[in-house]
């Protein structure tokens, strides 16, 4: 079973782009969730990168890394609601727990606890799309002229880590097709068994870098100019995100406070940055190419998008069967 | 010598004089290597040669390809004596790196020869590591990947492959910067017939347009001896025999019959000189000696004296799997039923969902649609060593159900042995016991004992130990005294891609093709009835019912008697 974060080879404006591109772009929506507490400028950040996953057709991953963002979120707004007794507005008395004392759950340390966890749902998701659209080679090759060693490592690691989720998957199921007179497999020899059986695929791997010249003090070969048409939208997208999210903070828009009682501030500053935030999520969409198409009466025009395309499409075909479209 | 001296040809495409090697200590290959891996070994492939490599299980073939292509001694370490060049290039001197220009090496497992995520990345990348510039690298890639039948997978994840297309990857990988030498580690292994000849012939039509020097160690001697211009013999890390194929078959009938091929077998036994190095060959000594056309010899269909009732049943079986790209029915709509102590090849292509049929069975798939009863089943799966996971055979099997479980595969002896120190074949069957332990009633195997490509590496010698293992369990032999007994074992179901392997085992084969049931009747009848899925006496003789070199020489006996 392939993960759902692993990279798919597509075609898209996400993918085409070039490594530096791609991360700068989502980059910059990972800083402004660093930048930022405020739950709205919080929520745009993990819009913005859910739109771009989705607009760059990784759904799985988006929503692998939902599930696995908006848990944590979960987790780490009740874990806070239990340790943190700040607060004015207490929802629920809990009375004496072992270890923590007495609970009182505030209104505000839920808040609070849900501010970090979106932040850290926001984290999961850009990096899950990242995970997903970046071709690792293009990174790797990118990074190899200016760290061969951390380039090495990283290709192996990259290369072992599909290799070792394959390995444990078989001895998962050689474990459960053990007979119930066979010593149980426990977790520890089922993982020291993995470590093994990872350092003998690590000398294989190893062997067949090795084989491929990679050790080779070979003149570094010219990369191919991975740059794509896509690589000004995401840079000038990535700038422009950065210089609101700055500029926003600087003008006060990270307006929030949870202790002692919550307050979020929704000024212009903020809504600003939170719909910059967002839109930026657009960014990977797929624009149609230009045409310039001859109508009727001789003159040209420019038609785009595929919406306009399927609509003469489908005239046509109207036209030709004799019948009148309905549009 | 000069760079187009040895690019015409001038020199040999590998060289190697008095070779002796050890592994270091503790990293002996298996449990089965020798003291000394090779041993004064002296050798040389000319330019654009096509030499099969033969020898049983660490008898030092893969050895020998490692030291050819450098990674013995410079990535294993040991001791080494002797001298290897690779067109000029002195291999014990350089490393495994400047010698892949000059030499490709394609090893069994094609799942640690891959080290990129898409296809096209990683054809290229020996390429980029030798400094070629971006224009070339894509001509390159380009005609390797035309060459190999491969442009629609460039874009391809590699995770996303089939063993047989991940296998082509891997070699255009090795072929790309255009050695003059390449390497071949058992590649068909894992590999069904059709892949397993389609990667044969292609090796050929490399070697015969481009020129290049192909050594290929087998196993499956039957699908590559007619494509080699010459055969080297390894024994126990020494040369037994090298010279032309023909001569090859009277070496090994006279000194190791484990090398004989299926159809050097039959003229064997039907006393028909010479013997034939392939199909084609087979048939022209036919018609020479006026045998072309055997009698049919009508096989005699005997009343199954087996209970009617099943042990093992799939009704309409659906099971649907994430293949990667997409969510994919593996088994459509599957029924089947295994009486007991049947011996069922389940054969087909690679994908065609024969692994997933045992795994369905085993509890491990969910059917989407559909239902599949069996009364007990124990599977091995394709890699025993996934069910090792302690340092003594007594602490994986415990008790007096251990104790039984290695009773019935024979390893009572080893009870205190480190799994690590038996040999492949011991660690086969003791993990065939850990599957069995439990599940069977007192000295009795479960009601299903099934197998998922057991054969994977394996010499003739090591699969003759495996049918009488399968047939005792089946109740067909005392797994002891090898006599022959009238008991109902267990219904032996084994996944296979090895011909030979299933004429010598099976009573019943089961053609999967898609998810589907393509065919299903007495062995016999599947495997004389096809090209691809048919053993090699069957190819020769096209006679139906006539598999075994056995049935094939009293075929041949009737005639000329």
């Amino acid at each position: 079973m392939r993960s759902p974060f692993a990279y798919r080879p597509r075609r898209g404006p996400l993918q085409d782009a070039s490594p530096g591109a791609a991360v700068a772009y989502l980059g910059a929506i990972v800083v402004v969730a660093f930048l930022y507490l405020n739950p709205l400028v919080l929520l745009s950040a993990g819009a913005a990168a859910t739109s771009a996953g989705i607009l760059a057709g990784a759904r799985g991953a988006v929503r692998a890394a939902l599930r696995m963002g908006l848990s944590l979120a979960l987790l780490v707004a009740v874990v806070n609601a239990l340790v943190t007794s700040r607060g004015e507005t207490v929802v629920a008395r809990l009375g004496h727990w072992p270890l923590l004392g007495r609970v009182d759950v505030t209104l505000e340390a839920i808040v609070a606890g849900a501010s970090y966890g979106l932040l850290a749902a926001a984290t999961i998701v850009a990096f899950a799309v990242y995970s997903a659209c970046v071709d690792p080679d293009r990174v790797l090759r990118a990074l190899r002229p200016l760290a061969g060693r951390s380039a090495l490592t990283a290709t192996l690691v990259s290369r072992l880590v599909p290799v070792a989720a394959a390995d444990a998957a078989r001895l998962r199921d050689a474990a459960a097709l053990r007979g119930p007179g066979a010593a149980p497999v426990g977790k520890a020899p089922l993982a020291r068994r993995l470590l093994a059986g990872s350092l003998d695929r690590a000398v294989d791997v190893a062997a067949t870098l090795e084989l491929r010249g990679y050790s080779l003090d070979a003149p570094c070969a010219r990369s191919r100019r991975d740059r794509s048409r896509y690589d000004r939208r995401f840079y000038l997208v990535a700038a422009i995100v950065l210089v609101t999210a700055v500029a926003g903070k600087l003008a006060g828009a990270d307006d929030f406070q949870a202790y002692p009682t919550v307050e979020i501030g929704f000024g212009p500053a903020t809504l600003a940055v939170a719909a910059v935030v967002t839109l930026s999520g657009l960014a990977p969409l797929r624009r149609g190419p230009k045409r310039q198409i001859q109508s009727a009466d001789g003159t040209k025009r420019l038609s785009q998008g595929d919406k306009s395309a399927r609509r003469r499409s489908r005239l046509d075909r109207s036209a030709r069967r004799g019948g009148v479209a309905r549009v | 010598m000069s760079e187009l001296a040895i690019r015409r040809g001038a020199a040999p495409a590998l060289a190697v004089e008095g070779l002796s090697y050890s592994y270091p200590r503790g990293a002996a290959q298996g449990g089965d290597a020798p003291k000394r891996a090779l041993e004064d070994v002296s050798l040389e492939v000319a330019p654009g040669e096509f030499v099969l490599l033969a020898g049983r299980s660490a008898s030092g073939k893969s050895t020998l390809l490692k030291a050819a292509c450098g990674l013995v001694p410079h990535f294993h370490g040991g001791e080494i004596e002797g001298e290897v060049r690779v067109a000029e290039i002195d291999a014990l001197a350089a490393g495994p790196g400047e010698l892949a220009a000059a030499v490709g090496y394609l090893a069994q497992d094609p799942e640690t020869q891959v080290v990129s995520t898409t296809v096209a990345a990683e054809i290229e990348l020996p390429l980029e590591m030798r400094g070629d510039s971006p224009a070339d690298r894509a001509r390159a890639v380009e005609e390797v990947a035309l060459a190999l039948a491969i442009p629609h997978l460039l874009d391809r994840a590699v995770d996303t492959l089939s063993g047989g297309e991940l296998q082509r990857v891997a070699l255009a990988a090795a072929l790309v910067t255009r050695p003059r030498l390449i390497l071949l580690d058992e590649p068909t292994s894992q590999l069904d017939p059709v892949a397993g000849d389609e990667l044969i012939w292609l090796l050929r039509r490399l070697n015969e347009e481009w020129g290049v020097a192909v050594l290929l160690a087998e196993h499956r001697l039957e699908r590559c001896l007619a494509a080699a211009d010459r055969v080297v013999a390894m024994e126990a890390g020494r040369i037994g025999f090298d010279g032309p194929a023909a001569e090859f078959l009277t070496w090994s009938h006279l000194s190791d019959a484990a090398l004989s091929t299926p159809a050097a077998r039959l003229f064997s036994l039907a006393g028909i000189d010479p013997l034939p190095v392939g199909v084609r060959d087979a048939r022209q000594t036919l018609r020479g000696t006026g045998v072309a056309h055997p009698p049919h010899i009508a096989s005699r269909r005997v009343r199954d004296p087996r209970p009617t009732e099943s042990v093992l049943k799939a009704k309409n079986l659906w099971v649907e799997l994430d293949r990667g790209e997409e969510l994919r029915d593996v088994l459509r709509g599957i029924d089947l039923e295994v009486r007991p102590g049947e011996r069922i090849a389940l054969m087909g292509r690679n994908g065609a969902g024969k692994s997933t049929l045992l795994r369905a069975a085993a509890g491990l798939h969910e059917p989407v649609v559909g239902k599949v009863d069996v009364e007990s089943i124990a599977l091995l799966t394709q890699n025993p060593g996934d069910y090792l996971v302690r340092e003594r055979v007594g602490d994986e099997l415990p008790g007096d159900d251990g104790m039984a479980a290695l009773r019935l595969v024979g390893l009572e002896h080893a009870v205190d042995a480190d799994p690590r120190d038996l040999s492949g074949g011991e660690r086969q069957r003791l993990a065939l016991a850990i599957a069995l332990a439990g599940r069977m009633e007192g000295e009795q195997p479960p009601a299903v004992v099934a197998l998922d490509e057991p054969t994977r590496g394996m010499d003739r010698a090591r699969k003759d130990d495996l049918v009488a293992l399968i047939q005792g369990l089946a109740g067909g032999v005392d797994l002891v005294t090898h006599e022959v007994t009238k008991s109902t074992g267990a219904a032996a179901v084994v996944a296979t891609h090895d011909v030979e392997f299933a004429a010598a085992f099976a009573e019943r084969v089961v053609l999967l093709g898609e998810g589907v049931v393509i065919a299903d009747g007495p062995m016999e009848e599947i495997l004389s009835g096809g090209w691809y899925f048919a053993t090699e006496v069957a190819r020769v003789l096209d006679l139906p019912g006539v598999v075994t070199p056995e049935q094939g020489a009293a075929a041949l006996r009737g005639e000329l008697g």
